[in-house]
């Protein structure tokens, strides 16, 4: 995996050139784009590191690039500096996932205190990502009826007996209790209760919706 | 120079006599002398022709003579030999004619047979030679008129020899009848010509010559007696230039060597005058001249007139020369010049004093009205005093002048008192100097001055260091207009300043050059404290208006100024990073100071511009770059236009310095800026800009704002007060804009450019503040 990256992206030469230098003396890699359409045009977006946005650009502003990633589905995440923050931007701007909204000028500690949570924060997510992405492998090596009764676990961890899941499935509790098995071994878990935290961690089944019983 | 008119009648009077009888004199001078000339001229040319028919009277003898010679050589006496009887026969031929001087014939032999005429002892001799080879027998035998012998005798010296003579020859060589050229006859040593005539005998061969001589000393006769003028004279000159005949007869034979005698040459004649006169015709080597040569010419200090004829004929081809001194004709009538002229002096002075007379006469009423006329002047008799005797257009002149003379001591006593009580300040102003003249009492009231002391001020005195001065009162200034009207101040006698409107009425010669001002003045210090009171009404207005403006500016002017302070903390905290790293980053940190510091001036001009705009202004106006103040006014307007999408371009050409109040000319562009935005924020087509154009134009500056917004619905007045489109605006933006660009002398308008596009335009008056008037101090500017 590459060395992260901090992506500016702002309209003013002069803050594009401090802040660029600030941070590479501190030690960071930096690119910089003076437009939300240059930031677009390059690959920076699936690239790791975090992104110092401008709230104010010309054209396409700050929010609209963020809104547009998200839509994209990266994940980077942002930090706005902004020259007149109201608090309704900044509401907007935090809705849509982002790591803080400084208002210019800012103290350079709580600049590089928010790039450093922001990199973790890319980090982490690029770490959950890898490690359901091998999840998804997994489940992908079960048989239908397998499948089944791992969504019928996960969806409803309540119901989790061989008895309810027979039940519920109309089918007899050995034959429950010889797929759980099956279905442990494959996911490579101890139990049920991993493999439901590996699955919401995963966001496997997320569209399941748990089973009211009639009991 | 004007001239007085006794002076003009006696130069007209008496000078033109005397021009008069001077051009009189002179014409006569001239062409009696001309006519005299040709007078004598045609005298010469008369005895010319005269002397030339009198030549003629010898042709006709002599052709007679021809013709005899020739009768004579078929006569058979000659042709016999018979001496005797030829001798006979040319006597008788002698004897019936006169003009003869000999008659001869001479043959082959050497024989000789001539008659002549003699003066003694007989009227006639003959010379008889008989020559048989070399024995020779001269007869010489005179007879009387009846053929008697008179005398004889022998004379064995002579040698005449016919056949060496120049007659025989010419006969013998040209067998025909011949004219020898004229001669000195050997026996009479008189001039003369000889016509001679070959005869042949019964063979054809020569046998002799027969011959004639004709003596032409009688045409020196002729010449002698001739009149030319008292001491002129005519010669005739044979064509190789021996003159044949002179008054002088002497003066024409010279002896040969051998006792024979020969023409002298017009060369070596012994007449000075004649020598002078036609020696230079001998240059031609023939004295001949094709027609009628008339010539002046100098000798022994007189002039002399010649005139030369063609020659007379073939046969007789001699040239008359006539000269005379021209003395001998013009001598009487320049005695008679000289009397003329004394008498026509003696005219001149007699009517030249009858002119002054006449002069004076005409003149003395004029002089004596003149005397009247500067009388009157002076006021030493009144115009209505009976006029001297004189003439009737003096009198008309003179009653004219009396009407004219009432009319305007009336028109001044009224002047006079309407300058004196009238209500209003006046004061007649001398131009160049601006010293007062006259003064009204109104004026003197309101300066506070008693009326006599404003008549030794000048008008420089009066006024206020700081106000202009009107031209005309300035000594270096040329031209200007005829009427200025100005509002000042004056300055009162106690030093206080007065507010006045001066109305200046130039009074100029007829050569336009000023004389003097009338001038007329108001006081006005109450409406100048009204309208200061206006104006300081109107700074408040437009100084809140900005106030105002610089409110709703401010979010994104704190915006721009934010920008370079985190430029400035980004770049501090790099420097401090490297200096705690503590290796050697010198040439990093230069780059990072240098950027530092223009982010600071660019913070700086932000809040230059911000407080250039909301500070208060004064009334002062000033010279200022108008492009510098767009990229100032840009600074304020352009986050919002910014945080808009709008861009905002400059078109500003080279552009001269405009006068006027830099503070409120901006607050003008603000505002329609600062319009423009918000009406493409309002609705615009897609290309959100503003452009500020700016040109000099004939009058001042021209500026154009465009902007691509929807514009105002026609026939909106749109400068009108507290009409507004705006939710939030008061509508007096633009009429404050109006009232400063008026104040400016300029205008401001709105329309639509050819692509529809809204356009606020506005000119700024040029530099050059009011034409009229000059100021007299540069600190006033």
């Amino acid at each position: 995996m590459s060395e992260p990256c901090i992506f500016i992206v702002d309209d003013d030469d002069d803050i594009r050139a401090s802040l660029s230098r600030a941070l590479r003396t501190r030690g960071y890699k930096t690119e910089v784009f003076a437009s939300a359409q240059a930031f677009l045009d390059s690959d920076a977006a699936d690239r790791p590191g975090c992104m110092i946005l401008d709230y104010g650009l010309p054209g396409m502003t700050g929010l609209e690039l963020q809104k547009h990633l998200l839509e994209r589905g990266s994940r980077l995440p942002v930090i706005f500096i902004t020259g007149h923050g109201g608090v309704s931007e900044a509401v907007q701007a935090m809705k849509y996932g982002a790591v803080d909204f400084l208002e210019k000028p800012f103290r350079q500690e709580k600049l590089i205190e928010r790039i450093e949570a922001a990199l973790a924060q890319d980090a982490r997510s690029r770490q959950s990502e890898e490690s359901s992405r091998a999840a998804r492998i997994r489940l992908e090596t079960l048989t239908d009826r397998e499948h089944e009764i791992a969504r019928f676990l996960v969806s409803n961890p309540a119901q989790s007996s061989s008895k309810e899941v027979a039940r519920h499935l109309n089918i007899s509790p050995r034959t429950v209790d010889h797929h759980r098995a099956r279905i442990l071994d494959k996911m490579n878990v101890a139990s049920v209760a991993d493999l439901v935290n590996l699955c919401i961690a995963a966001r496997l089944f997320e569209d399941a919706a748990p089973v009211t019983t009639d009991r | 120079m004007k001239l007085s008119l006794g002076l003009l009648l006696a130069l007209c009077l008496a000078g033109l006599q005397f021009v008069a009888v001077t051009i009189v004199v002179f014409s006569s001078y001239v062409t009696s002398e001309r006519a005299l000339l040709e007078h004598a001229r045609d005298l010469l040319g008369d005895v010319g022709t005269n002397t030339i028919e009198h030549s003629k009277g010898f042709l006709s003898p002599a052709k007679g003579a021809v013709e005899l010679a020739t009768r004579l050589a078929e006569n058979r006496v000659i042709a016999s030999e018979d001496f005797e009887q030829l001798e006979q026969l040319l006597f008788q031929q002698l004897q019936i004619s006169p003009q003869f001087a000999g008659i001869f014939y001479g043959d082959k032999s050497g024989s000789f047979v001539y008659v002549m005429r003699s003066e003694g002892p007989g009227p006639f001799r003959s010379k008889i030679i008989m020559r048989e080879g070399d024995v020779r027998e001269t007869d010489l035998i005179w007879r009387d008129n009846q053929y008697a012998i008179v005398s004889r005798k022998d004379d064995p010296q002579d040698t005449y020899d016919p056949r060496a003579r120049p007659w025989f020859q010419a006969a013998e060589a040209d067998l025909t009848s011949i004219w020898t050229d004229p001669y000195i006859f050997f026996t009479s040593q008189k001039p003369g010509i000889t016509a001679a005539s070959p005869v042949f005998n019964a063979d054809g061969g020569l046998r002799g010559v027969v011959g004639v001589d004709i003596g032409i000393d009688a045409i020196s006769d002729f010449l002698s007696r001739l009149d030319i003028g008292e001491s002129g004279r005519a010669v005739i000159l044979n064509k190789n230039g021996d003159v044949i005949a002179h008054p002088d007869q002497d003066l024409i034979r010279r002896e040969n060597a051998d006792g024979t005698f020969r023409f002298v040459n017009i060369t070596e004649i012994d007449d000075p005058v004649a020598r002078a006169a036609f020696s230079g015709l001998l240059s031609g080597r023939d004295v001949s001249v094709d027609r009628e040569v008339a010539t002046r010419f100098e000798f022994g200090g007189s002039t002399y007139v010649s005139t030369i004829m063609p020659v007379i004929s073939d046969e007789l081809p001699w040239t008359i020369a006539v000269y005379a001194p021209e003395s001998d004709f013009t001598g009487p009538i320049e005695a008679n010049r000289a009397q003329n002229i004394w008498i026509a002096i003696a005219i001149a002075i007699v009517s030249g004093f009858i002119g002054l007379f006449l002069a004076n006469y005409i003149h003395k009423p004029v002089r004596a009205f003149a005397v009247r006329s500067a009388l009157v002047s002076q006021g030493e008799v009144l115009p209505t005093d009976p006029m001297p005797k004189t003439y009737s257009e003096l009198t008309r002149a003179n009653e004219t002048l009396v009407q004219a003379i009432a009319e305007r001591k009336r028109s001044k006593t009224e002047y006079d008192r309407t300058f004196d009580l009238a209500s209003r300040g006046m004061a007649q102003i001398e131009a160049r100097t601006g010293k007062i003249l006259r003064a009204n009492k109104k004026l003197a009231e309101m300066l506070g001055y008693e009326p006599n002391r404003l008549a030794q001020l000048t008008v420089h005195d009066i006024s206020h260091a700081d106000d202009p001065v009107a031209t005309v009162f300035l000594s270096d200034v040329q031209g200007g207009g005829s009427e200025y009207v100005h509002e000042k101040r004056y300055l009162r006698a106690d030093g206080a300043p007065l507010w006045i409107s001066e109305n200046v009425i130039v009074i100029r010669d007829d050569t336009g050059a000023p004389l003097h001002a009338v001038v007329t003045v108001d006081e006005i210090t109450e409406r100048k404290a009204a309208e200061r009171r206006i104006q300081q009404l109107n700074l408040d207005l437009s100084h809140s208006t900005r106030v105002n403006a610089m409110g709703q500016m401010a979010t994104g002017l704190a915006h721009e100024l934010n920008q370079p302070l985190v430029a400035i903390s980004q770049n501090m905290d790099t420097a401090l990073c490297l200096l705690r790293n503590g290796t050697d980053n010198s040439d990093e940190l230069e780059t990072i100071l240098r950027e530092t510091d223009q982010s600071a001036h660019r913070a700086g001009d932000i809040i230059k511009a911000l407080r250039g705009f909301v500070k208060k202004e004064s009334v002062e106006k000033a010279e200022f770059d108008f492009a510098e103040l767009v990229e100032q006014t840009l600074h304020l307007v352009r986050p919002e236009a910014k945080e808009a999408g709008i861009s905002i371009v400059t078109e500003i050409g080279p552009l001269d310095p405009v006068y006027g109040s830099r503070v409120q000319v901006a607050q003008v562009l603000v505002n329609l800026l600062r319009n423009a935005t918000d009406a493409i924020a309002s609705g615009s087509d897609g290309e959100n800009r503003v452009t500020v154009h700016a040109e000099n134009s004939d009058t001042g500056t021209l500026i154009t704002v465009t902007d691509t917004g929807p514009g105002f619905p026609d026939g909106t007045n749109v400068f009108e007060q507290f009409h507004t489109t705006k939710k939030e605006g008061m509508g007096l933006g633009l009429s404050i804009c109006r009232t400063i660009v008026e104040a400016h002398g300029g205008e401001i308008w709105y329309r639509r450019d050819a692509a529809g596009r809204s356009q606020f335009c506005f000119t700024l008056a040029a530099l050059n503040p009011k034409p009229s008037v000059h100021t007299r101090s540069a600190e006033s500017v």
